[in-house]
């Protein structure tokens, strides 16, 4: 599977997944995977900023709530840039009033856990069509 | 004359001889002269024996002359014998008796065989004094010079017998007279003694009497010294009743000057009108019978004063032991103030009655070395034993609840033994089955005495279980409010692994159904749903434990791994809220005993009000540190500190009562449910401002404690 898939990797688009948790960073790279899409996961958000992939990265899975550095926090940190990142925040809290704010605030999507593959496939199609 | 023949013819011897027996006889008052009758007479009969030749001569007086006999008898010595003079006077009775019818008689046989010529002559003119008789056997008795001669010497007897009576009679008179004034003189002196001797006792009496005198005034003045001191009233009536003394102090307390009531009936003075009917018929009959009901007694009564006040008096009346119609002795006491202090003493009694009885403490005391119990009225009543039993340990020891007897006795003993002071907590089983909580304090005093209370805790300990219940109640709501509060967490801490298990399943899926199938692929999402499956299973079964309402169940339990447990729940919202958790759990800490579920609950949310505290903090991280350590190597301490808001240090005891909140969430219920927690641990709890910024939230719980041995106790 390692070898298939790194040889794919330099035609697929990456997309980063940052959360905490590490079942979310084991299981969302190889559903990404399934997606045909290149993933990387980071524990944190600072972990992410310090490697290399922020330029090849063509959309972000970031986790709210985190150690340190939050989602939120992140998102404002990125939007300086350009070519803007489309962001798909995910959530383990069921507090919906979130989602308005941050959508407002230029993400994709929010998306609340435990969230089904076909969500998350429609987040990532809407995110790589704003592009 | 017939002498002159015989003269004529007798010789002048004769005549001689005759002249001399004359002057003989005529001499005989000379010889006779200061004699007595019987010297008299005894000379007379001599002289006549002697000159007329005689056998005989007697004389017998008719009247008694001094001390002479009445009838002397001379008898001339003479041959032969001599009869006696009794026989010879006998003789001469009968001669004289017969004599009157024939003079001169004969007196035959008197003097012998032959007979005796008989001669008589009458003494005094008339015979008055006496008469002599003269006898002599001579034939020629008696001859005329014989008879003359006798004659003459009756004459000269007469003369000289009433000379001599004269001068006996004289002698008598003057002895007599002697006599007198001997016995006058001896009167006298008699008298004159008495009279010295009555003076000198005059003399005495007197000297006693000035002494009685001296001492009578000392008397006196002991006596008005003691009236005058006296802080009894004293007074004295007589026996009709009459006032006779009146001391100051009665002059003081009646409001009567002395000599205003001296004389007046002491009934009208200070015995109040509805008493003194009493009072006299009670008098009346102690003169008559002698019976009285108040002497010698301490009475109390009512007296009254001059301003016609009433008020009450302890009286003792004694009757003065003198001689005379009786009088009496009364002394009196007001005892205004006595009874006022009694009737408080009584009231105050019945006030620590009544308090004894509204607060179900009864009061004890027991004397050690005699075992004597003495039991106030309430403490009978909690025991439910008759008020007039014999207060034993054995009887006691029967109102006590078998499983506790033990424990009481235990103290009992130990009480003997140390004589320290005593606290206690047992229960009682009454007759009718009812059980009592009592809780005892007893102190001993001087060593030989314990006093103590006794109160029926009863009451307070059903409140005391009620308030348990209460509490646990609270605290129900206070996990129920905290499990809302919680809500986002938990459904975080359960999402996570259900977002894992949902993502891993579509993966799953999806290599399944690729072609050809990823099975190695699927295999591994497989597992990991498995373990993200089990992983919220675990979630669910810690929040159930934390959450539930059950009763406690105390064990041994290691403070570091609960520890570690709540900051493995607590960890995503303490992250989520942006805190950073410092752990410093002691390597060391020895098991406490401890309801694992109730701490848990405490320090989690100690946990929560630290993050929450930290929330408005942006300027600085948000530091929390959870610390453990062992304190004094029999309590284990637990810290939470934050660099929060904090609050001033006057605050920091009142953030542990219910319902004190600065935030505008929650019921502000937490910490003080947690410090009951913690003090039904027989622990502390404190909130102390730190150094820097925030706050430290501690508490403290002993390492071993009695709450496993105690089953019924309910630690909530």
């Amino acid at each position: 599977m390692g070898l298939r898939q790194e040889r794919r990797a330099a035609e697929r688009l990456l997309v980063a997944v940052i959360d905490d948790d590490e079942s979310v960073r084991e299981s969302l790279p190889d559903l990404l995977g399934e997606f045909g899409f290149a993933a990387r996961a980071f524990s944190s958000a600072e972990e992410f900023l310090a490697s290399d992939c922020i330029g090849q990265t063509r959309c972000l899975i970031l986790d709210i709530a985190m150690p340190g550095m939050s989602g939120p926090d992140l998102q404002r940190v990125l939007k300086v840039r350009t070519p803007e990142i489309p962001i798909i925040f995910i959530t383990a809290s069921t507090d919906k009033a979130f989602r308005p704010q941050l959508i407002e605030r230029g993400a994709v999507e929010c998306l609340f856990k435990p969230f089904s593959d076909t969500s998350l496939l429609e987040a990532l199609n809407s995110a790589l069509h704003k592009n | 004359m017939e002498v002159l023949p015989e003269l004529a013819t007798g010789d002048a011897k004769d005549l001689r001889r005759c002249i001399n027996d004359l002057i003989s006889l005529l001499a005989l008052p000379a010889v006779w002269s200061g004699g007595d009758p019987s010297q008299v007479l005894k000379t007379l009969l001599d002289a006549l024996v002697r000159i007329l030749r005689l056998d005989l001569a007697s004389v017998r007086l008719t009247v008694a002359v001094g001390e002479a006999p009445v009838e002397i008898v001379r008898i001339a010595e003479r041959h032969g014998p001599t009869p006696p003079a009794h026989e010879i006077c006998e003789a001469l009775n009968q001669c004289l008796i017969n004599g009157s019818r024939k003079w001169p008689p004969p007196l035959r046989g008197v003097m012998g065989a032959g007979d005796v010529s008989i001669l008589a002559m009458p003494l005094g003119l008339q015979g008055e004094l006496g008469v002599i008789v003269v006898a002599a056997e001579r034939a020629d008795f008696p001859l005329q010079t014989e008879a003359l001669l006798l004659s003459v010497a009756a004459n000269q007897g007469s003369i000289g017998l009433q000379e001599a009576r004269l001068l006996s009679h004289q002698k008598q008179v003057s002895s007599s007279l002697d006599d007198r004034v001997v016995q006058r003189t001896a009167e006298l002196a008699r008298a004159n003694e008495e009279l010295k001797k009555e003076l000198a006792e005059r003399a005495r009496i007197e000297v006693r009497l000035r002494q009685e005198e001296v001492e009578l005034k000392l008397s006196e003045a002991r006596k008005t010294a003691i009236l005058e001191s006296a802080l009894d009233c004293i007074l004295t009536i007589d026996h009709e009743g009459c006032i006779t003394e009146f001391n100051p102090a009665a002059e003081h307390t009646f409001g009567y000057r002395r000599e205003e009531v001296l004389g007046k009936p002491m009934a009208n003075v200070i015995i109040p009108s509805s008493l003194r009917e009493k009072h006299r018929e009670g008098f009346a009959h102690y003169l008559a019978t002698g019976e009285a009901r108040v002497l010698g007694k301490r009475i109390e009564t009512t007296a009254v004063r001059a301003d016609g006040s009433e008020f009450p008096v302890e009286l003792a009346i004694s009757r003065i032991p003198l001689e005379g119609p009786p009088s009496f002795t009364g002394y009196l006491r007001d005892i205004t103030e006595r009874k006022r202090a009694e009737r408080e003493l009584q009231r105050s009694e019945a006030f620590l009655a009544e308090a004894q009885h509204l607060s179900r403490i009864g009061s004890f005391s027991w004397r050690v070395p005699t075992d004597e119990i003495t039991w106030s009225d309430q403490l009978y009543r909690i025991f439910q034993i008759d008020r007039d039993a014999q207060l034993t340990f054995e009887l006691i020891g029967t109102r006590i609840h078998p499983e506790d007897l033990s424990i009481f006795q235990e103290h009992i003993e130990r009480s003997r033994r140390e004589r320290s002071d005593v606290q206690i907590e047992f229960r009682l089983q009454l007759p009718d089955g009812a059980i009592k909580y009592v809780h005892v304090e007893a102190h001993a005093r001087g060593g030989h005495e314990y006093i103590g209370a006794v109160q029926d805790v009863t009451e307070r300990r059903s409140s005391e279980e009620a308030l348990s219940k209460a509490r646990s109640d609270l605290a129900h709501v206070a996990r129920v409010t905290s499990l809302g509060v919680l809500t986002a967490s938990v459904a975080h801490e359960i999402n996570q692994p259900l977002s894992g298990i949902v993502t891993n399943a579509s993966t799953c899926l999806r290599m399944l159904a690729a072609d050809p199938p990823n099975v190695d692929g699927a295999r591994e999402t497989a597992r990991r749903t498995i373990r993200d499956g089990n992983r919220a299973s675990e979630v669910v079964t810690r929040l159930r434990a934390l959450y539930a309402k059950k009763d406690p169940e105390i064990e041994l339990m290691d403070l570091n791994e609960a520890t570690r447990e709540v900051i493995a729940l607590s960890l995503s919202e303490l992250q989520r809220n942006r805190v950073t958790l410092r752990q410093e759990l002691a390597d060391d800490l020895p098991l406490v005993t401890a309801d694992r579920v109730q701490l848990q609950q405490v320090i989690s949310n100690l946990l929560r009000n630290a993050s929450e505290a930290m929330s408005a903090v942006d300027d600085r991280p948000r530091d929390l540190l959870i610390r453990t350590e062992l304190n004094d190597r029999d309590r284990v301490n637990l810290s939470v500190s934050d660099v929060g808001i904090g609050f001033e240090a006057q605050t920091a005891a009142k953030v542990f009562e219910a319902f004190y909140t600065t935030k505008n969430e929650g019921m502000g219920i937490g910490l003080s449910v947690s410090r009951s927690i913690i003090e039904r641990h027989h622990g502390r709890m404190w909130a102390t401002p730190n150094d820097g910024p925030g706050v430290t939230f501690s508490f403290s719980i002993p390492t071993r404690s009695d709450l496993l041995g105690k089953t019924d106790t309910k630690v909530q």
